[in-house]
């Protein structure tokens, strides 16, 4: 990682975005931290930002995680984008749904900010 | 230290110096740093204002009494140090807020935390019902973490004596390591405890110096559940400050939860004891039964899950999806311990029926005696004969030749009640023709040689069983449905009584006692009858012949495939992997063990 890497969390609960942030801030290379609190706001960030790394809500207004999700990879200019859904616990089933939509990775929510760290590690070393 | 540089955002301190500054007399300079980084700055080219640089006006930001951060200002007139003065105070506010609201996010990443492993504990924890599975699982949440321990280990309390007995360990040469430890005065202080506790820098301690060598730091819970002590979890580092609070807390919620899996675990094993010990005493009873089928019930299980096994490992032909699993090793295991718990109630009598005239008593005996009457009612006849002057020499010839005919008449009962040999129609006449033969007792009444019921079971064409005693015999299996059905087995081994009641089922659908098809069987119930067949016929004793070789035992099992009486599938199964052969070389003597044509059987 050369540059300093992009983190987006798109989550429309501001506490799940804060709680995030401030897990994320615990990484190696101080990455920068970018946030939106809707899906349409979210793909749009994301497009302009281009982040390695985007962890994204599925329920969420104006344009859910699905939506958001397979526009991103309707983008071949986003093709290194990772996408990390967050599911509700007890809402597994919606990992079919998110796979074939073109997400790589789930958490449930509440996450285990271990687990985040973890992933989130191992994924901007691979990109 | 608290991290402030990540309280603010770069792009919102710059927006503030942007608004502010049309208001500020020219040639005023701002810079922010927080926790040792330039967050924003502007006025000037490079106005290079360092948290040191001498002139200029600093505003210090603090949190937790700690100079987390600095607003400078340098400015030609005193108006910007009033705004200065302003913005640090707004500053200030927004940081404190700030840091409370991370304060409570930490908290709440924390739960988070805990809430997971707690998750992931009780599922990984409770996966398994064996204690060494349990305490192994719970390893795995210390072993290979970066920031704990190189070694661990968890320790039981043995019920009976009360000693800790260590179960699983990680590390370097655990298992040597801790048995050391094991020994040591600190281990028999930590085993007492209560509660657990870390000691650091074990070198330094002028108590445990000496005690563990090994390590420099270990962190100890006790195992409890219910109030009881089941055993000690032991972590263990080779660095001096090993381990932390944090890390006492995070062993805690694991080994609450490891605790109650394991005390399950125990409770669960008990359980399991107590019923495989009453199966113990149903299949001791049934062999005790008969000193003919000592050992037959311990026998046929080893056999049956020989095959099994076999079954499994076949990764073609028509075993090729048959799994034996623990549960129906377990199943397959207890049904064929069970298969004959009819038996208990079947007279042992009808059980050990060595000859036709068996009825608790041989009663060839009594037959036996009723001919030495006739003999000697043929003497007296000679000796009368003789006394009245007769023709002496034709009064012994009858004599001789009534003697003759009564001894061939008994050697042919004698040999009829063996029931050696199929008797035929013709000898069936003769015993009738005997039986009209008779004989007087004391007060001259005259008694057929052979009464009805004699004549009835001497006329057995095939063996010594009479129709009405096979019907018992075969009852058994009946009785061994109805025991096992009454027993409310656990789901895991709910196809006991399948497996087990099956073992007289032919392929055929002329077994009993229920003339279930091959398809109809399952293939563990059909794996019982093959092994009881083969272990019937090569018991060293049986009341009806000596024990049989292996070349003969096999021919008839070959016989039996070719009748449809068992599975032809297995029984090639069985020949095929030499599970015979393993079988004879740990049960049978060496008379019995000759050499088998594999080949001839097979195909």
């Amino acid at each position: 990682m050369t540059e300093i890497a992009k983190i987006a969390i798109v989550d429309d609960e501001v506490h799940i975005r804060a709680l995030l942030e401030q897990t994320l801030e615990d990484l190696d290379g101080e990455p920068e931290i970018l946030t939106a609190a809707n899906g349409a706001e979210g793909l749009a960030l994301i497009e302009r930002e281009r982040p390695q790394l985007v962890f994204l809500d599925v329920m969420m207004p104006l344009m859910n995680g699905y939506e958001v999700c397979a526009a991103v990879r309707s983008n071949p200019d986003l093709a290194a984008t990772t996408i990390v859904m967050l599911t509700a616990k007890g809402q597994e089933a919606d990992r079919t749904r998110g796979l074939e939509t073109g997400a790589h990775h789930f958490v449930t929510k509440p996450f285990d900010p271990d687990e985040i760290l973890d992933l989130a590690r191992e994924i901007l070393q691979a990109s | 230290m608290i991290k402030a540089s990540n309280y603010l955002k770069p792009a919102w301190v710059r927006r503030q110096f942007e608004l502010a500054f049309p208001l500020l007399p020219p040639g005023t300079s701002a810079a922010l740093w927080l926790s040792g980084k330039l967050l924003a700055e502007i006025g000037g080219a490079a106005s290079g204002l360092a948290e040191d640089t001498p002139g200029a006006q600093a505003f210090h930001l603090v949190l937790e009494q700690e100079r987390v951060g600095t607003l400078l200002l340098s400015s030609p007139a005193t108006q910007a140090l009033d705004w200065g003065k302003a913005f640090a105070h707004a500053l200030q506010g927004i940081l404190d807020a700030e840091h409370a609201r991370r304060s409570v996010a930490q908290e709440t990443l924390e739960s988070y935390r805990e809430m997971a492993l707690l998750q992931r504990a009780v599922t990984e924890l409770n996966h398994s019902l064996k204690p060494a599975a349990v305490a192994a699982s719970l390893l795995k949440e210390f072993d290979g973490r970066k920031d704990t321990a190189g070694h661990g280990a968890v320790f039981l309390r043995n019920p009976d004596s009360a000693s800790l007995e260590l179960i699983q360990s990680f590390g370097e040469d655990a298992a040597k390591t801790f048995a050391r430890l094991q020994g040591s005065r600190l281990f028999a202080e930590m085993a007492t405890r209560e509660a657990g506790d870390i000691i650091n820098d074990l070198p330094a301690s002028s108590q445990w110096a000496e005690e563990a060598t090994d390590f420099k730091a270990l962190l100890w819970l006790p195992l409890i559940a219910h109030g009881e002590n089941l055993g000690l979890l032991v972590l263990a580092s080779r660095h001096a400050d090993g381990f932390a609070a944090g890390d006492l807390k995070r062993a805690q919620t694991l080994s609450s939860v490891a605790a109650a899996a394991l005390r399950n675990a125990q409770l669960y094993a008990a359980e399991q004891d107590m019923f495989q010990s009453f199966v113990r005493v149903i299949a001791t009873a049934i062999d005790a039964k008969s000193p003919y089928t000592a050992g037959h019930c311990r026998r046929v299980p080893e056999i049956a899950l020989m095959i099994a096994e076999m079954a499994h490992q076949a990764d073609s032909g028509p075993f090729a999806d048959f799994v034996l699993d623990e549960d129906k090793r377990n199943t397959l295991q207890i049904a064929a311990m069970l298969h004959d718990c009819g038996k208990v109630v079947t007279p042992e009598w009808v059980v050990d029926k060595a000859t036709k005239l068996d009825h608790i008593e041989n009663r060839i005996h009594l037959i036996a005696t009723r001919f030495e009457v006739l003999r000697r009612d043929a003497e007296i006849a000679l000796y009368r004969a003789l006394a009245e002057h007769a023709d002496g020499d034709a009064a012994r010839r009858i004599y001789q030749e009534r003697l003759q005919q009564l001894d061939d008449d008994f050697a042919f009962i004698e040999k009829c009640n063996l029931g050696a040999e199929f008797t035929s129609d013709e000898q069936v006449a003769r015993i009738q023709d005997v039986a009209r033969t008779t004989w007087r007792d004391s007060r001259g009444e005259a008694f057929p040689l052979l009464t009805e019921n004699e004549v009835y079971n001497l006329s057995v064409q095939r063996g010594t069983l009479n129709p009405e005693e096979r019907k018992i015999i075969e009852d058994h299996a009946v009785h061994t449905i109805n025991m096992l059905s009454q027993i409310s087995f656990p789901r895991s081994l709910r196809n006991v009584t399948e497996y087990a009641a099956g073992h007289h089922e032919r392929m055929d659908g002329r077994g009993y006692p229920r003339g279930l098809k091959r398809d109809q069987l399952s293939i563990p119930a059909r794996i019982v009858a093959i092994a009881d067949i083969f272990e019937a016929l090569t018991a060293p004793d049986r009341p009806y012949r000596k024990p049989g070789t292996l070349n003969w035992a096999i021919n008839i099992m070959h016989r039996m495939k070719l009748d449809n009486h068992i599975d032809g599938e297995l029984f090639d199964l069985f020949i095929s992997q030499g599970v015979y052969a393993a079988y004879a070389q740990k049960h049978l003597v060496a008379g019995q063990i000759d050499d088998v044509d594999v080949a001839r059987y097979l195909g």
